[in-house]
């Protein structure tokens, strides 16, 4: 191998040098993402609740999550008495990198031909053959966060978070994956490209999958612990459940972990269902914009979800995954397979 | 390349799964095993296997060892921390492991089993491929396996339901 | 059947919805308050005192200590004192009349016991500040104008200004622009 990368030419190296800087882009972009957010979901929620949200900080409150995070940025980081310290640390890293190490099997386009170079670039990290697998399999990952999260903070509300996102990951999990392979079906695909191209020309999926999406959408509030599903941090009877040790960066690393989940529920439902990047209803094909406003769509879909529901209770929640989300996705599988026949 | 990236990954994965057995804390060990099915993982993708890869992080990181994670946590962590689960120390592990890596080798260098399959299959890794070697030459194992996970989950499920009642 | 039509259907899940999304196009109701609106209380707010003067301009306290007698907590101090220049409406003035801030509950007793009505209880209501020496209304304080005249009608939010100042943080109202809350 390493003769070949003598021999490497220049367009290898083109190539190399592009994936880092897309890898560079799509990380800065999620890192950002959660400042315009965390503004968006308060906007969202006061004016939902007749109030005006953050209006102190710069014009209507914009600059309030950067005021946020240098609060964030400068408080006493505490760790516990007794903590298991090594693995408090770890926590909030573990429900970090994966959130984002999703990213790399996301596509948030085709390709695009940049003028002037006349050369195309493809709007992706990569296109793995297993690309929905490798990304239900990492996203599953970060609930080990949570967990030692919640297990190493040597506190019961925290541990009970713990516990609960562990149990609640597992009860959903299944039926996000059984909701997804239907749609894997439909594209006899497992690559998220060929997932968006089998619904060219409005055969979007949720046309032909529409319990399949409600299935996905709900299993998939559970799994990013949002409200009605955020047991594990349920401020009712948990303070703030796993995370109610944490403070400072340590903290901020989880609500971090917490919103790039968001949009990447966000991205999947539109790449799963809606046609990825394909225009709507005969509109005219821009890249990128239409994938970016369906995502944009959903992610306000989940803030207005949260203030408009209340949450279940722990039973209700394990009711729901195991005796109706789970026996409703496998009919849906069964259903797809007898119509694909 | 792809010998410097295996020899990292399987040292890795033998030293975390060290770690598996000679940690205190189960919760760490918990940790252990689960950075050893990653580093297995890793070692699939240089197989040219992403979809075994895939399937190892899904079930095993992301199902099997939360579950045990799950449990551990209801567990007396320091009770459990104290307590030897072999009796008669060390000696008797030893000979285990010895008599058990003897096998393993025997096995291996004695059988020309493992070549002949791969040589026979020749899997290229794709989704497909598993997919028709699956339930083409491997059908009749396949529905074995199936049926005893089907028994496995039902006596779970008998078991369970006693204890209520 | 109607109700596995519900389910099926999440039909009440979308009318919440539709109700939390028309709340979000509605208009809010918070009251801006240091910044842009200030609550501009009803007459009958029991706020810092004044003391008022008559039609003349003379003061109409005549010094009786008869609030500082009734007042509960014991909060005024009034110590007359004689005058012939016509500053009271007659020859006994405070010489000086003070209320101690702090502990006044603004009970309105007061202003029940003074014979004259010289003192009310007024509507400003913005008396934090940020040293001890504000916490007493000394006579001349009490005897100022107040920003918002005592014939005004309250009850409701009108705009006002946010400013710093030397003397602290006011909000300055804006009594021609009147602004229903809701
Ligand atoms: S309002 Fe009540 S407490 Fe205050 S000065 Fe008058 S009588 Fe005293
Ligand atoms: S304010 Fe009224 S009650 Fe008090 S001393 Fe003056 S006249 Fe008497």
């Amino acid at each position: 191998m390493s003769h070949e990368l003598i021999t490497m030419d220049i367009n290898t190296l083109i190539e190399v040098a592009l994936i880092i800087v897309k890898v560079i882009f799509v990380s800065l972009t999620l890192f950002a993402l959660p400042i315009p957010l965390t503004w968006m979901e308060r906007k969202v929620a006061g004016h939902i609740q007749l109030r005006l949200g953050p209006f102190r900080v710069g014009p209507h409150g914009i600059l309030q999550p950067v005021a946020d995070m240098i609060k964030l940025m400068f408080k006493e980081d505490i760790v516990p008495d007794k903590a298991d310290r090594r693995l408090f640390w770890l926590a909030p890293l573990l429900a970090m990198v994966p959130a984002f190490a999703v990213y790399a099997a996301i596509p948030f386009g085709d390709t695009v031909k940049i003028p002037f170079v006349d050369k195309e670039i493809t709007l992706y990290i990569s296109d793995m053959n297993v690309g929905i697998l490798y990304i239900l399999a990492i996203s599953g990952m970060s609930v080990y966060g949570l967990i030692l999260g919640g297990w190493a903070s040597n506190s019961k509300y925290a541990a009970m978070g713990g516990i609960r996102s562990s149990a609640q990951m597992i009860s959903y999990e299944i039926a996000l994956s059984f909701a997804c392979v239907a749609v894997v079906m439909i594209a006899n695909s497992l690559s998220l490209l060929d997932i968006v191209n089998a619904q060219k020309e409005l055969h979007w999926n949720i046309i032909y999958q529409p319990l399949g999406f409600i299935i996905f959408l709900i299993a998939a509030l559970a799994e990013i612990n949002r409200i009605p599903f955020d047991l594990p941090e349920d401020e009712g009877t948990l303070a703030a459940g796993y995370h109610v040790e944490y403070s400072a960066m340590k903290f901020s690393f989880f609500m971090l972990a917490e919103y790039v989940a968001m949009v990447t529920v966000s991205v999947l439902a539109v790449i799963l269902f809606f046609g990825g990047w394909n225009a709507p209803l005969f509109l005219p094909e821009i890249p990128i914009f239409w994938f970016v406003a369906k995502v944009a769509f959903f992610i306000y879909f989940f803030m207005w979800i949260r203030f408009t529901l209340p949450r279940y209770r722990y039973d209700q929640l394990m009711t729901i995954g195991w005796k109706i989300l789970l026996p409703l996705s496998l009919l849906n599988i069964l259903v797809t397979g007898l119509f694909l026949l | 390349m792809e010998k410097i990236f295996f020899l990292i990954f399987a040292i890795m994965a033998i030293a975390s799964a060290i770690g598996v057995v000679s940690l205190r804390n189960p919760v760490h060990s918990a940790i252990s095993l689960m950075a050893c099915f990653f580093q297995v993982a890793a070692i699939f993708v240089l197989l040219r296997s992403p979809f075994l890869a895939a399937v190892q992080v899904f079930l095993y990181v992301g199902a099997v060892m939360v579950l045990f994670l799950f449990v551990i946590m209801m567990l007396d962590i320091r009770k459990a921390t104290i307590s030897r689960f072999v009796p008669g120390g060390l000696f008797w592990i030893v000979v285990i492991l010895i008599a058990l890596v003897y096998e393993i080798l025997a096995v291996i260098s004695k059988s020309n089993l493992l070549a002949r399959r791969v040589a026979a299959v020749r899997l290229d890794g794709t989704v497909a491929e598993i997919g028709k070697t699956l339930f083409t030459e491997y059908l009749l194992p396949f529905e074995v396996v199936s049926v005893i996970l089907l028994v496995a989950l039902i006596g779970a499920i008998v078991m369970g339901k006693k204890e209520i009642k | 059947m109607a109700n596995i039509f519900k389910k099926v259907f999440f039909v009440d899940f979308l009318k919440g919805l539709s109700l939390t999304l028309r709340y979000e196009v509605s208009k809010s109701i918070t009251m801006r308050y240091p910044d842009e609106e200030k609550w501009l209380p009803y007459q009958r707010f029991r706020g810092l005192h004044t003391l008022n003067r008559d039609s003349q301009g003379r003061e109409l306290c005549v010094a009786c200590e008869l609030c500082a007698k009734t007042c509960p907590t014991k909060c005024i101090t009034v110590v007359p004192m004689e005058d012939d220049k016509g500053i009271g409406i007659s020859d006994r003035i405070a010489k000086v009349y003070e209320i101690n801030l702090v502990r006044c509950m603004f009970c309105g007793l007061c202003e029940d016991a003074c014979p004259t009505t010289a003192i009310r209880m007024g509507r400003d209501y913005e008396l934090a500040c940020f040293s001890l020496d504000c916490a007493k209304a000394e006579k001349k304080r009490l005897l100022a104008p107040k920003e918002i005249p005592q014939e005004l009608d309250g009850g409701y939010v009108i705009k006002a200004r946010f400013e710093r100042t030397k003397e602290g943080l006011k909000v300055r109202p804006d009594l021609s622009k009147k602004k229903r809350w809701w």
